[in-house]
């Protein structure tokens, strides 16, 4: 079969009427996730892990494994589309990744503009959307296919490029994105050793035994982590919001923008198959690329449409972009993906390059769902953006215990033990005071759910060699990769010690 | 940065590294068929933790002091609903999620704001008992939906 079977195949399935109405509700949550600041991207998807869990319950595993990641995977993109919408009307982003789309975007508010910056915002979404699937249904095969042939020890050292990448860009201490990471690992060790069956670190408690969950631990670093601090820093106004006014773009606006969300896209797709480097990077990256090559770069400031076409494009673009190491090589490049990629390994799905072989329906079936959702957001966000404006207004008094309920619900609701709600709410306070403390969190996530793979590839090029540690220098690969890994490390360090800013992803 | 917390956080990370090196040296070596046993991936990697934290005592060391306003943190309104949250978690199979949903919610909110009892009544019960009716009604899943000494 050719790609464009599978891809038929995938819309076989992306078409089933409750999978259009997982992608639904998936873009509409990971909109109003985007539109509402108190909760990310990150905390998004780890909520509703449970949820769709138990929403999915009734099917068989591998079909519930597709409606969960479609519906996970809308709301990972729609938190895209959503956070351009509180940047422009509020001027505070919803997200991290549209931290820039405040520059020109507020400016365009404040000029009576709003409803086209709205407009622009969301079709250049869609464009960068569209752009990314392409390049992922283009690429997907290719790339699976090289990776299929990657041995253990080539494994082993691609995932450690993956976990060195992100705790290179991840916050502003090298040393403490890199204690996050080897703690994430070592948490990942509690439990029972899936290759020897001995239990370590159990302490003979029957509870640790299955290991600490990976949701409980995510769902409270992320979510319940945001929710303390804005209980503890009282961060509950909602403010003004600017009238939004006309919604259609006029043609001129049409005309200015294109260029900048061809180069967003393009930019930003790239960025974001780069692990490490996310949707953050890659908007902060186009807007500079679209200053530098703009005839007027004064005007970038003052409301100019090209500075939220770019970024906006760009960061959407780098989540399709994020999705291609995730599906065809298994390596998640940022603490959303992780928590993608956590969701997949708890319906026992791998991913990585069997994936495309092993469940095509599940892998297909995202990618032309994929392709749904990113039309129902244009439609979403073009006539409905003043609805979601009203979401911002959501008192925050009922929202933030509402929070609590639904995590202690979902964890309850998955893991069905008194012991998981306890250390939900105590990865609650470590991820407040983690974060607050420049201790990035994404690392932590990765490192757990990268462990136990890395360990196993390890441990088995280590049967091979008879304990050699030389074996991964040996292999030509895995060779290519460590010294990639080592880089990736070592140039920003030698950046900062020549004085120069580094740019850091702070979304992780 | 907050130099207290660092040199805390790197003292917790460097006991921690050494403690899960020290376990690890009670986890059999070998295991069947490969001389490479389940004990050295944490050994390992709790010496790259010892060796990270006392880089980051390091770099807090030689970071100067720099006296920063703190914002000052609501402790008061989080401590009453982190407790109501605690004991909402732990005790949630003896109340049943109904009664314990509701009561949580409700305190949670009187405690951000005062006031309007009447609307945070309603929002309380409305999502403790939709929740419940979608997740234990309609999709089946096991929750105890009320104490069990009271039915």
């Amino acid at each position: 079969m050719n790609v464009l079977d599978y891809l038929a195949d995938g819309f076989m399935t992306a078409l089933q009427w409750h999978n259009i109405l997982f992608a639904f509700f998936g873009v509409l949550i990971g909109t109003s996730v985007g539109v509402l600041p108190g909760i990310g991207p990150m905390s998004g998807v780890a909520l509703l892990i449970p949820v769709t869990a138990s929403m999915t319950s009734g099917l068989p595993p591998e079909a519930a494994a597709t409606s969960s990641i479609i519906l996970l995977a809308g709301v990972y993109y729609g938190a895209m589309y959503g956070g351009s919408t509180t940047s422009i009307l509020l001027n505070t982003p919803g997200e991290s990744s549209s931290v820039v789309t405040t520059l020109d975007g507020y400016q365009m508010a404040k000029q009576g503009r709003a409803g086209a910056a709205l407009s622009i915002a969301a079709i250049g979404s869609f464009v960068a959307g569209l752009f990314a699937l392409v390049a992922l249904i283009a690429l997907a095969q290719p790339l699976s296919s090289v990776a299929i042939n990657f041995g253990p020890a080539d494994y082993f050292s691609l995932m450690l490029l993956g976990l060195c990448a992100v705790s290179g860009l991840a916050g502003k201490s090298i040393t403490k994105a890199l204690i996050m990471t080897v703690f994430g690992l070592l948490l990942a060790t509690i439990g029972m050793d899936t290759v020897s069956g001995v239990a370590r670190f159990t302490f003979g408690i029957p509870l640790l035994y299955s290991g600490l969950e990976f949701l409980t631990i995510a769902v409270g670093l992320f979510a319940l982590g945001e929710v303390f601090k804005t209980i503890l820093e009282k961060d509950y106004s909602s403010g003004g919001i600017a009238k939004i006014g006309r919604v259609l773009p006029s043609r001129q606006d049409l005309k200015d923008s294109a260029a900048p969300i061809t180069r967003g896209s393009i930019l930003g797709f790239f960025i974001g198959i780069l692990p490490g480097a996310g949707a953050t990077l890659a908007s902060f990256f186009s807007y500079i690329v679209e200053k530098k090559v703009s005839k007027k770069p004064e005007t970038f400031g003052k409301g100019n449409i090209a500075g939220v076409a770019a970024p906006e494009s760009a960061n959407n673009a780098a989540s399709g972009g994020a999705m291609i190491p995730l599906l065809t090589l298994g390596i998640p490049g940022s603490g959303t993906t992780a928590i993608l990629m956590g969701a997949l390994i708890m319906y026992n799905i791998q991913p990585g390059p069997l994936l495309f072989e092993e469940h095509p329906q599940v892998a297909w079936g995202l990618i032309a769902s994929m392709l749904i959702g990113n039309l129902l957001l244009l439609v979403l966000n073009m006539p409905l953006v003043k609805v979601f404006a009203k979401v911002i207004q959501t008192p925050a008094k009922y929202l933030i215990p509402i929070i609590i309920a639904i995590s202690v619900f979902g964890v309850y609701a998955v893991q069905a033990q008194v012991f998981d709600l306890i250390l939900l709410l105590g990865c609650g306070i470590a991820g407040f005071l983690l974060a607050r403390n420049d201790f990035p969190l994404a690392p932590l996530v990765l490192g757990l759910v990268l462990g136990p793979m890395i360990e196993n590839n390890m441990r088995r090029a280590l049967t091979t060699s008879n304990g050699d540690f030389m074996i991964f220098l040996q292999k030509p690969m895995s060779l290519a990769f460590l010294i990639i890994a080592v880089l990736w490390i070592a140039v920003p360090i030698l950046l900062k010690r020549r004085g120069k800013e580094v740019v850091v992803n702070e979304e992780g | 940065m907050n130099r207290t917390f660092d040199r805390y956080a790197s003292i917790v990370f460097l006991l921690l590294g050494i403690g899960f090196m020290w376990q690890s040296a009670s986890i059999s070596a070998t295991s069947y068929g490969s001389t490479v046993g389940p004990n050295i991936f944490p050994f390992g990697l709790g010496l790259v933790l010892v060796l990270l934290s006392i880089r980051l005592f390091y770099e807090v060391m030689k970071t100067k002091p720099n006296e920063q306003k703190k914002a000052q943190l609501d402790y008061k309104r989080f401590f009453i609903i982190f407790i109501t949250a605690f004991l909402y978690a732990y005790f949630l199979e003896f109340i049943g999620y109904i009664i314990g949903t509701f009561v949580f919610l409700l305190v949670a909110f009187q405690t951000i704001e005062r006031g309007k009892w009447l609307k945070s009544i309603l929002i309380a019960g409305l999502f403790s008992i939709s929740v419940y009716v979608i997740f234990v009604v309609l999709l089946e899943g096991s929750m105890p939906g009320f104490p069990s000494w009271l039915s």
